[in-house]
């Protein structure tokens, strides 16, 4: 079993897109519950002071040429993490929802069970989150078919807040195709390559806006087909190598 | 005499997809199904009576609506050949940009060290 040390590098992998009111606030955050983890935000071409403010703060900020999109954003990081040698990557979003003291929990979690991916739950225990209606199915739906597929109960498939292992860094480093929705479809190729999987339940806050980046009707709906459209080409392939 | 129309028509394609790939405005490459996508329809223009005994060969009574099907048919295959290489072309800027920024990220990096 995998245990982790205290000299194990840990970066908070944070995407950024039009953040300036949240990210300084994020950062702090990080600072004050984690300040032995390291921090790398990849600046999605924001057209606000994201920027302006990271560097400030003398935070890695990295300036991608034009809006990539969150997943996009997301390797970017999860690359640099890679080539810069850490052993554990925080997936953490920039707009004040994920909460750095509750990243402990993760890494707890991790050290316990050994898995390779650690994923923060919103579901797992009661919590007074509310979800948008149509994201509720889609978390519901992903969910029994993650268990059919994978025989594997995955509560929060949709959840941006995850610890990953140096293994899952150059898994995701190297992907050539990285999906542009890395949620329930993801987590069903990771699981089917041999990858563990394990989820830790955490409060999250709903931003100010209380809207994510699923909100509408158009969007949600094109991003449930995205998904299981990638999910039925992952069940196809089968099981792949670790 | 309506066979003129077709054959200057058919020409003039040939012409203008000659003159792109000199401009350098067009590579040989790509232009290459256009090209010989002119070349038949110049052939056909020049002897339409292929057309007639192919479409009497497959069994079309119409053959007019042969020449739709196979221009529908070369029409697909280029968008669809189109598609796929903007979905290529878009996975490799995305690349790009990431190692740009990772790369600007780690200069800044050993600057600051």
């Amino acid at each position: 079993m995998k245990v982790i040390n205290d000299n194990k590098k840990i970066i908070f992998v944070i995407p950024a897109y039009n953040e300036e009111k949240h990210i300084a606030h994020v950062i702090e955050d990080i600072h004050k519950n984690m300040p032995e983890a390291d921090i790398v935000i990849t600046n999605d071409y924001s057209k606000d002071r994201t920027k302006d403010i990271v560097e400030g703060l003398g935070v890695p900020c990295m300036n991608v040429p034009f809006n990539m999109g969150y997943a996009m954003a997301v390797q970017t990081g999860i690359k640099y993490a890679y080539m810069n040698g850490y052993d554990y990557v925080i997936q953490f979003d920039a707009d004040g929802q994920h909460l750095a003291s509750e990243a402990k929990k993760l890494v707890e979690k991790m050290k316990e069970t050994g898995a390779n991916i650690v994923i923060g739950s919103r579901f797992l225990e009661k919590t007074d989150y509310q979800h948008p209606f149509f994201r509720k199915l889609g978390t519901k739906m992903f969910q029994i078919i993650i268990k059919i597929f994978c025989r594997k109960v995955i509560t929060d498939p949709t959840s941006g807040f995850q610890l990953l292992d140096r293994s899952v860094i150059e898994r995701y480093a190297k992907m050539g195709k990285y999906p542009e929705f890395p949620d329930a479809n993801l987590i069903i190729e990771m699981l089917l390559a041999g990858y563990n999987i394990e989820e830790v339940a955490v409060k999250m806050k709903l931003n100010d806006e209380g809207k994510s980046m699923h909100g509408g009707i158009i969007k949600p709906i094109k991003y449930m087909i995205n998904v299981t459209y990638t999910i039925i080409f992952i069940l196809l392939r089968g099981r792949t190598s670790k | 005499m309506r066979k003129i129309y077709f054959i200057i028509v058919a020409i003039l394609a040939i012409v203008y997809v000659v003159t792109q790939v000199r401009k350098s405005k067009f590579s040989i490459k790509e232009s290459i199904y256009w090209f010989i996508a002119s070349i038949i329809i110049l052939v056909l223009a020049i002897f339409p009576t292929i057309l007639d005994n192919l479409a009497g060969f497959i069994g079309i009574g119409y053959p007019p609506s042969l020449f739709f099907v196979l221009c529908i048919l070369f029409l697909l295959f280029i968008n669809f050949r189109s598609s796929r290489k903007i979905a290529e072309q878009q996975e490799k800027i995305i690349e790009l940009a990431q190692r740009l920024a990772i790369l600007d990220q780690r200069t800044k990096d050993i600057k600051r060290k």
